[in-house]
């Protein structure tokens, strides 16, 4: 028999609270944030806070072109995906107490769906035929190689850490454990890891000194240079989506121990600890940095990075 | 449901395309200079756009040369729709001192509807803004008029 009631809880959970609807408008509200205080860092007025909002639905009302040489299936449907997967990541996400499914391997879910919306941008670039989206596509799979050696090196330490003996890949444990315990940040072991995890941030979400797939002065935005109107929009706002949920991972991950027992409040203190990660992370190091080369991403990436989550994942092998 | 708020949308976020046609480069300093701090044409929602895709305002400057004639025609019909034409400088208008030449032919109005003309030989960058400014109005009217 099918139970109506979960059913309905489910689709609410998948289209408006932690899914599309939140994701989407907490994602807006980061990017505006970040345009602003980058203004402000550089002296300028800077776009009111809604203005991706504005961007998003401008685009929504623009003409979609579809190149001669592109094959529309792939064309128009990557972007469906890319937004497709991105929504069903923050059901994995616990806010704090809260998550909407939950399973044993929630990490490795995440990590897979992550990479879909990558895969995406890459199929959209390709199908749209354009030498520029050649060589963007290229340096995105490059990016993507780059930063998810560290990306799972930072979840094996955070596994490890929760389970003691065993590997544990479920939120809810990470979130109960970081209840009991302290939050994983002030776990000294954890630091250098939660450190790797604020540089893979901007790699992931595609901003200032990793946005080599995507360079507008170079290479006119890589894979998006031939979309326009709708799928330009909603390409953007995985964009905007990623930021969400990129600093709702390192916040559950690394501060999931906040718990105030009220769901609303919750995810309050939720949106506001990733608006402070997204500062960091994000606004601070795009004001000050300039566009790294392909190769010296990979470098930094498979050195620097990965060493540091390295030594997360060997002092808490060592049961520190 | 959405049509307010899109049509809304369109005036306050003009991405704009820019599209030298052999100017001296004046023109086209002044425009960057719109988006340096001390004018910071971003409150407004403007950004340069890196693909003709993208844009809903066209920026042209220089007075048209044979040679980029056929580029700037090739350019502007790659622009989807709701879009706008913006002219900087007199060189786009007249041809200004190159008028007569044998390589130059001027008038942009010739090739293209030319929405906003900022005459100017270099316009101030205020009003390269307020040209800017009012060109992003007339496609919110541009956009009303598409599901009329």
């Amino acid at each position: 028999m099918f139970d109506w009631m979960n059913i309905l809880w489910g689709l609410f959970y998948i289209l408006v609270f932690p899914g599309a609807l939140f994701t989407c408008c907490v994602g807006l509200f980061l990017a505006g944030i970040d345009r602003k205080v980058i203004a402000h860092m550089q002296k300028r007025i800077g776009p009111p806070i809604v203005q991706p909002t504005y961007d998003f639905f401008k685009l929504m009302g623009k003409e979609t072109i579809v190149p001669a040489r592109a094959n529309k299936l792939v064309f128009l449907g990557a972007p469906i995906l890319g937004f497709v997967s991105l929504a069903l990541i923050m059901l994995f996400v616990p806010i704090f107490g809260f998550t909407a499914f939950s399973g044993d391997a929630d990490l490795i879910v995440i990590l897979y769906l992550i990479t879909i919306s990558g895969v995406a941008l890459i199929a959209g670039g390709s199908a749209s035929g354009s030498p520029y989206a050649g060589i963007g596509i290229s340096r995105e799979m490059v990016t993507m190689m780059s930063y998810e050696l560290p990306f799972v090196l930072v979840l094996l330490a955070v596994a490890k850490k929760v389970g003691g003996a065993s590997l544990v890949f479920s939120m809810d444990a990470v979130a109960a454990w970081q209840a009991e315990n302290t939050c994983m940040a002030f776990q000294w072991s954890m630091i250098p890891a939660a450190i790797a995890f604020l540089l893979i941030i901007p790699a992931e979400v595609g901003m200032q000194p990793f946005d080599v797939a995507e360079a507008e002065t170079e290479i006119c935005e890589g894979p998006l240079i031939e979309y326009s109107g709708a799928a330009l929009g909603v390409f953007k706002l995985n964009t905007a989506m990623k930021m969400c949920i990129m600093t709702g991972l390192f916040t559950s991950l690394f501060f999931g121990g906040i718990r105030t027992g009220y769901i609303w409040l919750d995810a309050i203190v939720f949106v506001a600890i990733s608006a402070v990660v997204t500062l960091i992370c994000i606004t601070t190091v795009h004001a000050v940095t300039a566009r790294l080369k392909i190769e010296h991403l990979f470098k930094f990436f498979w050195t620097i990075v990965s060493g540091l989550a390295g030594v997360s994942l060997v002092l808490v092998w060592l049961g520190l | 449901m959405f049509n307010k708020l899109i049509d809304k949308s369109a005036a306050k976020s003009p991405w704009l395309y820019h599209i030298n046609t052999g100017s001296c480069n004046g023109c086209d300093i002044e425009l960057v200079a719109c988006l340096t701090p001390r004018y910071d044409a971003e409150r407004f929602g403007f950004k340069l756009a890196g693909s003709p895709r993208h844009a809903d305002i066209v920026v042209v400057s220089g007075p048209i040369t044979s040679q980029s004639k056929d580029r700037l025609v090739r350019t502007l019909a790659q622009v989807p729709e709701p879009k706008c034409v913006v002219s900087i400088g007199s060189c786009p208008q007249s041809g200004n001192v190159f008028k007569g030449s044998w390589s130059v032919e001027a008038p942009l109005e010739n090739y293209v509807h030319v929405d906003v003309a900022v005459a100017g030989c270099t316009p101030k960058p205020e009003a390269i803004m307020e040209g800017l400014y009012k060109a992003a109005l007339i496609l919110q009217k541009k956009r009303e008029a598409m599901h009329k």
